[in-house]
């Protein structure tokens, strides 16, 4: 097997992520909480700033690990395994983060925590996919199994992050419609309250890169304790 | 495909000349069955608002019986080996597999269908869509288990694992099939209905291929 040498300490790039990320998280809330308030909602339509960022960075963790599942499964290193795990955990983390606000949000608006309409479900199922995945990694032993298995789960639970992703389209469903919309490229949104969103999603992408590399290392270091 | 065919059938012969694992399946089935009508008391109105959701539970729990059967006689006689040592390709022992657990599926979904038409009161007029229904859905929930089955088919502890992985990946399969029933049971027009099929089909087809193509990948080594 190929053995790279594994250092100890975070590199640069995962300091300058994380760094950076924590210095600007309080005012991308500052410009959240500075946004002007929804014409229907109200101040209520600021917990966007938290949901929106949460579930994007959730999508996008998934499809890293689906690409380096993928990579695992091609080229067979280890590394690969490793950033896809640590995609997907923090993936989950931020999934959590706007599944939670999520209902926070619904309470108000929608009168209940929570609804079985098409894009909490299919959010809802992510979740378990994701959280199914580590439950699979934790009860195989044999490492390159687990390895396989989990790349195996994060391919095809992948696909349930598009069909997520389109429920709101698909289905006449509770749940509003992207106010930007990657499909089409039009964005439905006034352009404070759209600074202010793609401010905290440069945030949170910055902290999502800084937890994964740092999540990966970790994974390697484990990874190193099993070998010896 | 000749060889997928015929790996297909020499399962589906031992299958049924053990019976032991097919009867279990029904028998498991059937009393989840009675339970779940038991649970949901007499009256018909409930029962039959139910009936969708229930059919396609248990079908999807006493189908993870089956499911690990796909590769356990091969471990068990140590022929797995042998099955992926043969020249050319090992899809083919894929879709073998899926074929045998299609074949058994298959049938005993249109057992299950009646017994649930039984106790539930499924209208039986629907039989013809609800059955392509069920053909659907369960070519998506076997591409996935058996894909699984193969994976984890040398590991123990298989049976408790699969049925986890396994569910959280069929579930837009299993909740687009209640679905799909749910609207035939209630009598909405099939151009509703089919929309829920198409999706079906969809996962159908993203699954079957992502299936075939990581299948030999995983069984590599």
């Amino acid at each position: 097997m190929l053995k790279a040498t594994v250092s100890d300490r975070p590199d640069l790039f995962t300091w300058a992520f994380l760094g950076l990320g924590l210095l600007l998280l309080p005012l991308g809330l500052y410009l959240a909480l500075s946004a002007p308030p929804d014409v229907n909602q109200g101040y209520l339509a600021r917990i966007m700033y938290l949901h929106v960022p949460g579930a994007w960075l959730g999508y996008l963790a998934f499809f890293v690990t689906f690409l380096y599942s993928l990579l695992y499964l091609f080229r067979q290193d280890p590394r690969y395994d490793r950033v896809a795990l640590a995609s997907a955990e923090i993936g989950l983390v931020f999934m959590g983060l706007a599944l939670v606000t999520g209902m926070l949000w619904a309470r108000p608006t929608w009168g209940v925590y929570w609804t079985w309409e098409p894009r909490l479900t299919t959010t809802a199922i992510l979740f378990a996919v994701y959280v199914g995945y580590f439950l699979l990694r934790g009860a195989i032993e044999d490492p390159e199994l687990r390895r396989k298995a989990a790349a195996a789960v994060g391919i095809l639970g992948f696909i349930n992050v598009p069909i997520s992703y389109m429920s709101v389209k698909w289905w006449r469903s509770l749940h509003q419609t992207q106010s930007i919309d990657l499909t089409t490229g039009k964005i439905h949104m006034a352009p404070e309250m759209l600074q202010a969103l793609l401010f905290n999603l440069l945030v949170f992408t910055l902290l999502y890169l800084g937890f994964v590399r740092l999540r990966a290392l970790v994974a390697a270091l484990e990874a190193r304790k099993e070998e010896a | 495909m000749r060889r997928a065919l015929l790996l297909a059938l020499r399962d589906l012969r031992l299958e049924v000349r053990d019976r032991a694992g097919l009867l279990s399946v029904l028998a498991f089935f059937g009393v989840m069955l009675f339970i779940m009508a038991l649970a949901l008391g007499p009256e018909e109105a409930p029962l039959r608002r139910a009936a969708p959701g229930v059919l396609w539970v248990a079908l999807a729990f006493a189908s993870t019986l089956l499911s690990t059967r796909a590769f356990a006689l091969e471990v068990e006689d140590g022929t797995l080996d042998d099955l992926l040592l043969v020249p050319g390709g090992k899809e083919w022992v894929y879709f073998g597999k899926l074929l045998f657990q299609m074949l058994l599926l298959l049938p005993l979904s249109a057992l299950a269908f009646l017994m649930a038409a039984g106790l539930f009161y499924l209208p039986l007029e629907k039989a013809l869509p609800i059955l392509l229904t069920l053909a659907l859905g369960t070519l998506g929930y076997a591409s996935v288990a058996t894909f699984y089955a193969g994976l984890l088919a040398r590991l123990r502890g298989r049976e408790v694992l699969l049925p986890l992985l396994l569910f959280s990946l069929v579930v837009p399969v299993v909740l687009s099939a209640v679905r799909a029933t749910a609207g035939l049971v209630e009598g909405l027009p099939l151009s509703e209905v089919a929309s829920w099929w198409q999706l079906l089909a969809v996962f159908d087809v993203v699954y079957l291929t992502a299936s075939a193509l990581l299948f030999p990948v995983v069984m590599e080594g």
